[in-house]
């Protein structure tokens, strides 16, 4: 929608409420803290927009967060999440009360749904941000969305269509800590509610933890083509066994054989929050970096110094990648 | 029974082998090749095996400078039968929502009428995976994103994706938009005969703004609903140290590490 | 750094690599060091049209030009100088020769399993008595009936022990001097022909090189390629077209190690600084790029007088011996810049070595590219 003055009675800034796994997603919340940021510099209020099925018991917890109003559209139709049902409610809602932006965790759901429903809304949109600052002269929303697998930021506005959508990623932002005499509005506004016919949900369950469990491990050993060849590459397979963990690659240690698709770490393969990651003989490209960049402790190790990779790591190494994992492998049977 | 599918297709560098100017805070793309996005390679394959089981005609669709028309016979060298290029000096600062506006625009002119239409999920240059969905909404379609498998019994997809943790089956019927992901399957080599062919044979059909009947203000930077205002490099996230010295002190601090994170104990083995 | 190829050319080379980067390269040091010939990756060349590149599709080839030809090689190369060797041989001196000088029915029988991969071709022309000497050659064909019976022995030959088809050079007309040979197209699976072991060889390993010899092999008239007597001029011909190829694999050889020898001397820290740093090793790398670079533009240059169907005998000598010497001295300046690293197993270089050597002694010795090039300077 082309810019046009804001209704006053929510709040202006609205966070979409996605409730599902409650207890492990986590980025409404932190939306909802950042929110309160932005709601602040403009002086208006945090709004969650939260649509599903017995949903109250979340609007408690949102306004327990920090939301000063939850718009709430509770029916049994809504139970699972739909693109199309969801696009034509929250559009609805937000051509009424006209908020000044709207943001999403970039879940898979909301990666689908945010784009749809921007168009519906004839606005902008960015995505996967990892900031989000108000410009203190246009009092525009300074949205800072990734490109080329993250090293490469750009800083985009949406200057004359509202509202102002963004998705974020989670973990880029910090949640406040629940507080049960925190104050809120809880509202359910009157909306059709009508299911979508044209994409039906046959069967949904829980994905089985993969081969190896490489999104699970809490320390992942990642080789790229710096290990020279398949023997050392197994080198990390037992060191991983040693310790417990789990063990990643690079594509072209994949294309090598060294390590079935299954274990690819990056853009086009798995992104992973491990406590540790020891990063052996790979330079650090960006297809590879994006998948490993959210882990607690990185580690590398690299022949070059110049590598890439010791930018991003807590701790670098600077030698031969398939000596020093071998080495650590022979110290590691010793001790344990 | 026929299926006329549309492949949007993207001419993006070889991200693996770019570099950053950290100091123009732009990417150095000399020397980088141009390649169709990994995804929409994928993309393309699906509508190959679709073609192959159902029959009908796949068209590779694509926005882009002149040069872009490379992608579109590297996909016709594939298989596709037909590659239809927008290209129009008024089509150039598109953010997504106007690149959008210009892909689902020339969709809805093709003849025959479009049953599905495939996007790669993203893409590796600006990773927002917009395009797919705002298709979708542009021509009033459903959509599923992130596809991993597809069956189809005559007018109806069964599609399966993952999505936060769960894996899905859905129903849908055509016409449809699908985005797919890596899982779907794997693009085959072109056979250099082919391509041979595709640079010689069939001609490309390029349509600019006129032709697809749009305005200015819809299109391009014009059209466009974002700007990016600036670009630039994150600055490193962690401030580690860099150790360089003998194999036996490398493995000494990176054992200290282990310990102190508590993932092995200093007596007793792994924790 | 790459002339000006047209956006198809530029394609083909892209196209090529990726294969090369992702199937070949990754297999390169096990071919290497098992010295055999992989047929799996050789089944997958062969589906994409990789062994039937020149030839025309109406009999199952790609039909593509020199420069895109000599690109294929190139990259092929790069990857892995022994597939690149195979796949040049098999195009240039196996399949196409039958499809210039053969007969229709040949074509049909003996070129279009060649063109699709399904056979494999080679040239068989040294002898343990003739290798550049080539008039000295002793394989007899004498005419019988509506046979020729085959005697002698054939060494060296690329693609032998994988082949099912072999032109081979032998004598026929003994008494006329300008007319003495004819090539005659002799399946593997003849009685009289018999392969020997594979060779056990310094470098181009996984390369299926062996002898064969002729024991009273009987072969109908049919299977002589071209006219009787007309055997020498057919051969100085396809090895015109044979340098090309060879050219482009010594060529991609060389950017191999040019590349290798670039990253390790930005990874290799000596008195305090990478090794790019120092004059020494910065004129090491000028003086590869450079030559690489002119050695295209030698091949390229061949390449288009073949295209445009002129004489390039002189021109395609120049290109092989610029760059089979050329990349001799790629690899031992690699493995100079390497140091002890470049003399070890897991160092690329040390199989560039290894491989580069018989580029300067195989389709044409560097001594007798010499002569034709100096017989067309005296003559003209």
């Amino acid at each position: 929608m082309k810019n046009t003055e804001p209704s006053k009675a929510l709040g202006s800034v609205w966070i979409f409420g996605d409730y599902r796994n409650y207890f492990q997603n986590r980025v409404t919340l932190q939306l909802i803290a950042k929110g309160k940021d932005l709601a602040e510099r403009l002086e208006t209020e945090v709004t969650v927009l939260v649509l599903g099925d017995r949903i109250h018991q979340y609007a408690m917890e949102y306004v327990a967060h920090g939301a000063d109003v939850v718009l709430a559209v509770d029916h049994p139709h809504l139970k699972a999440y739909q693109v199309e049902t969801y696009t034509r409610i929250i559009a609805e809602i937000a051509a009424e009360y006209r908020p000044e932006i709207l943001l999403g965790g970039a879940t898979s759901f909301g990666r689908e749904l945010f784009p749809r429903l921007a168009v519906r809304l004839e606005t902008g949109l960015s995505s996967d941000c990892i900031a989000l600052e108000i410009d203190p002269e246009t009092g525009l929303l300074l949205q800072t969305s990734p490109a080329f697998g993250g090293d490469l930021l750009a800083e985009v506005i949406t200057p004359d269509h509202r509202p102002q959508m963004a998705t974020v990623h989670p973990g880029v932002f910090k949640e406040r800590p629940h507080d049960s005499g925190a104050v809120g509005r809880i509202v359910y506004p009157d909306v059709e509610i009508r299911p979508d016919t044209r994409v039906e949900l046959l069967r949904s369950r829980p994905q089985q933890g993969r081969k190896g469990g490489l999104e699970e491990a809490s320390v992942v050993f990642a080789g790229g083509r710096g290990m020279g060849h398949a023997e050392a590459f197994a080198i990390l397979y037992e060191l991983a066994e040693l310790i417990g963990g789990e063990v990643g690659a690079t594509r072209p240690a994949v294309r090598a054989g060294w390590a079935e698709e299954e274990r690819l770490l990056g853009q086009t393969g798995k992104s992973i929050k491990p406590k540790l990651l020891i990063s052996a003989g790979a330079s650090g490209a960006l297809q590879y970096t994006a998948g490993i960049q959210n882990a607690e402790i990185i580690v590398a190790v690299n022949r070059d110094p110049n590598a890439p990779i010791f930018k991003m790591a807590d701790l670098g190494l600077v030698g031969d990648a398939r000596s020093i994992m071998a080495l650590l492998l022979e110290e590691l049977r010793k001790r344990l | 029974m026929n299926t006329n599918i549309v492949v949007c297709i993207k001419q993006v560098p070889d991200v693996a082998k770019v570099r950053i100017d950290h100091q123009r805070m732009t990417i150095i793309r000399e020397g980088v090749d141009s390649i169709i996005n990994p995804l929409d390679g994928v993309a393309l394959e699906a509508a190959l095996a679709l073609r192959e089981k159902e029959g009908g005609a796949i068209t590779a669709l694509t926005m882009g400078p002149l040069q872009s028309q490379e992608a579109l016979r590297e996909a016709l060298a594939s298989g596709a039968d037909r590659g239809v290029l927008l290209t129009d000096p008024r089509f150039a600062g598109a953010d997504t929502w106007a690149t959008s506006k210009t892909l689902a625009r020339a969709i809805s002119l093709l003849q025959p009428a479009v049953d599905l239409i495939l996007c790669g999920r993203q893409t590796i240059d600006s990773d927002t995976g917009h395009v797919g969905p705002q298709i979708a909404e542009l021509l009033d379609l459903p959509q599923v994103c992130g596809v991993t498998e597809i069956h189809k019994e005559q007018d109806a997809l069964t599609v399966k994706r993952i999505s936060d943790g769960f894996l899905d089956t859905l129903r849908l019927s055509l016409p449809a938009l699908l985005t797919v992901s890596h899982e779907l399957c794997v693009p085959h080599y072109i056979p250099l005969g082919r391509l041979e062919r595709a640079f010689s044979d069939i001609p490309l059909t390029r349509w600019g703004l006129e032709d697809l009947g749009l305005r200015e203000e819809e299109v391009g930077f014009r059209g466009s609903a974002t700007r990016v205002t600036r670009l630039f490099t994150p600055p490193p996230r962690r401030k580690g140290e860099s150790i360089t010295g003998a194999s036996s002190l490398l493995v000494e601090h990176l054992i200290r590490k282990l310990e102190a994170l508590g993932i092995i104990d200093e007596e007793h083995g792994t924790k | 750094m790459h002339l000006e190829l047209t956006m198809k050319q530029a394609v083909i080379r892209r196209t090529v690599r990726k294969f090369a980067e992702e199937r070949l390269a990754p297999r390169a040091v096990q071919i290497d060091a098992s010295g055999e010939f992989p047929l799996e990756l050789a089944r997958e060349m062969a589906g994409l049209d990789y062994f039937g590149l020149e030839i025309p599709p109406e009999f199952g080839g790609a039909g593509l030009d020199s420069v895109s030809y000599t690109l294929i090689i190139e990259e092929i190369s790069r990857a892995s100088a022994a597939m690149g060797v195979c796949v040049s041989v098999h195009n240039s001196v196996g399949a196409y020769p039958i499809y210039q000088f053969g007969t229709e029915a040949q074509r049909r029988s003996f070129l279009v399993p060649l063109a699709r991969g399904e056979h494999i071709g080679t040239f068989c022309l040294t002898e343990p008595n003739a290798g550049s000497d080539v008039s000295s050659l002793e394989t007899t064909a004498i005419r019988d009936g509506d046979s020729y019976i085959l005697n002698g022995n054939k060494i060296f030959v690329t693609n032998g022990g994988v082949s099912e088809t072999n032109l081979v050079f032998a004598v026929s007309n003994p008494s006329e001097p300008r007319k003495r040979f004819s090539v005659f197209i002799v399946e593997s699976s003849r009685p009289g022909l018999e392969k020997g072991p594979i060779e056990d060889l310094l470098g181009m390993r996984g390369n299926a090189v062996c002898s064969i010899s002729f024991h009273d092999c009987r072969i109908p008239v049919e299977n002589r390629l071209g006219e009787e007597g007309q055997g020498l001029k057919m051969a100085l011909s396809t090895l015109d077209g044979g340098r090309l190829g060879i050219a482009a694999q010594a060529i991609g050889l060389a950017e191999a190690c040019l590349e290798n020898s670039l990253k390790y001397a930005g990874e290799r820290y000596q008195f305090g600084a990478p090794l790019t740093s120092f004059g020494t090793i910065q004129g090491f790398l000028a003086d590869m790029a450079t030559r690489i670079d002119a050695a295209r533009l030698l091949l390229h240059r061949a390449c288009r007088l073949r295209d445009q169907k002129q004489n390039y005998s002189s021109q395609s000598a120049m290109a092989k011996l610029f760059s089979s010497e050329l990349a001799v001295d790629c690899a031992r300046v690699g493995v100079q810049i390497h140091g002890g690293y470049g003399c070890t197993k897991p160092y690329a270089v040390e199989r560039f070595y290894r491989d580069a050597k018989i580029c300067e002694i195989y389709e044409g010795a560097s001594e007798v590219q010499r002569m034709v090039i100096a017989r067309h300077l005296l003559n003209a």
